[in-house]
């Protein structure tokens, strides 16, 4: 049988993420694939238990950090690496390289957070999507109605309203994320239209698929 | 005595199930208790990491990986929450159990130890590590003079599912114990012979935490 295949889709809350996995799973189901979907705090042994304790641990970025990836490897084993074993499209909504951005944001070790996150498998695909930061702030605003400081990078906001912390959180997210991706995936850009990208992230992977 | 001035200190107690060293840790709680600022920590007794564990263990969710992750996620919960804050502000933190539990029980499980000391590596390392060691038969016996059953964990949860808890026990605290022993020098153990009385290896702890802590009488 042949093998499956990874495909990552890293982002920021509101960079569009969700939306863009949704279209690609449908995409690819329409040419005939078979689509699994994982994501982070999607986990069976940590989803629960981490949306309960989340706000308490808000300030422990080890175990924040160490609690994620835990939720993560959970999923290479239970969910990834036996659906590519099946031949199947696993498709992760927030991946490995979602929690390293969140991580550098924090200032942990670069080389501690790559060697932790080591026990996962490399996406076959790494897709990136980056918007700027008002447009992010936008989106959540109209999806949730207000900032939720949990969500919001509320523990690097010092002496500074929530809502211009955020703003430069997501910058520097950004650009964390943007170097993750620089070599081993592909950024896209998530202002323009919603069909616009979704077109060009569909032509990426149809491009690899074809190879 | 006049008490050397020094920063926040952590002492380690490390061994097999069996060893004595959750009693030894304890008497020395109370003892320096008396004199210092005290705080206790038991291996995997993160409020709620503790729980998720268990959950996961019963289900028999977990793989070497997560096994050793999760473990991670209870400690770093409590060094965050707990110990490092104790160590800045100036108390003597006793650990039942400490970081090198991680590198014995996660590499016998087939986890490399270079990865699990990444994982490990944002912690300080202990002012003093003591390892009380005892041969695994007597472990062994000491826990069934003193209660009827193996505890899952003592046996390697699920590990080993066509041994009796016993063989599991054997088989399981002699991995660790290789695995001790292979640390111990590289990590400056202290190693105490478990098999002494309690009272000797009570000593035996107290001499070295007063070289530490004390000034001698000038």
């Amino acid at each position: 049988m042949e093998r499956g295949l990874l495909i990552s889709v890293d982002g920021v809350e509101g960079s569009g993420r969700t939306l863009h996995v949704e279209a690609l799973k449908k995409w690819l189901e329409d040419m005939g694939y078979v689509v699994t979907t994982m994501g982070l705090q999607t986990s069976q042994l940590m989803s629960e238990p981490l949306s309960e304790v989340k706000r308490n641990i808000v300030f422990q970025r080890f175990t924040l950090f160490l609690a994620y990836a835990t939720d993560l490897t959970d999923q290479a084993e239970n969910v990834i690496r036996p659906s590519i074993k099946s031949g199947f499209i696993v498709i992760a909504d927030g991946y490995a390289n979602t929690l390293k951005a969140w991580a550098l944001t924090r200032k942990l070790n670069h080389a501690w957070v790559d060697g932790v996150l080591s026990v996962l498998p490399k996406p076959d695909i790494s897709i990136s999507l980056i918007s700027p930061p008002t447009v992010i702030v936008r989106r959540i605003i109209k999806k949730r109605g207000f900032l939720d400081p949990l969500t919001s990078a509320v523990d690097l906001c010092i002496n500074e309203d929530l809502f211009h912390s955020f703003l430069r959180y997501v910058n520097k997210f950004q650009s964390n994320l943007t170097a993750l991706t620089d070599g081993s995936g592909t950024v896209f850009r998530t202002n323009k239209t919603f069909d616009q990208t979704n077109k060009e992230i569909i032509s990426y992977v149809e491009g690899f698929l074809k190879r | 005595m006049e008490l050397k001035k020094r920063k926040g200190v952590i002492i380690a107690l490390e061994g097999i199930d069996g060893s004595g060293k959750t009693s030894q840790a304890m008497l020395l709680r109370d003892w320096l208790s008396h004199k210092l600022d005290t705080f206790f920590t038991e291996w995997n007794s993160s409020e709620w990491v503790h729980k998720v564990i268990k959950e996961a263990k019963k289900k028999n969710m977990l793989t070497p990986s997560t096994f050793s992750l999760i473990h991670a996620t209870d400690f770093a919960d409590r060094y965050e929450k707990y110990i490092l804050p104790m160590i800045k502000a100036g108390f003597i933190v006793v650990s039942d159990r400490y970081i090198y539990t991680a590198y014995a029980r996660d590499t016998a499980r087939g986890n490399d130890l270079n990865w699990v000391k990444n994982v490990y590596s944002f912690a300080v390392k202990p002012n003093l590590t003591f390892y009380i060691r005892v041969p695994v038969e007597i472990a062994l016996s000491r826990i069934k003079e003193n209660r009827r059953f193996i505890k899952p964990s003592e046996a390697g949860d699920g590990m080993f599912p066509h041994l009796t808890p016993e063989e599991g026990f054997i088989k399981y605290q002699s991995m660790v114990m290789d695995a001790y022993d292979r640390i111990s020098k590289e990590e400056d153990f202290i190693m105490i012979d478990g098999t002494m009385s309690p009272r000797e290896v009570q000593t035996k702890i107290r001499e070295r935490i007063v070289d530490l802590l004390w000034k001698e009488d000038s």
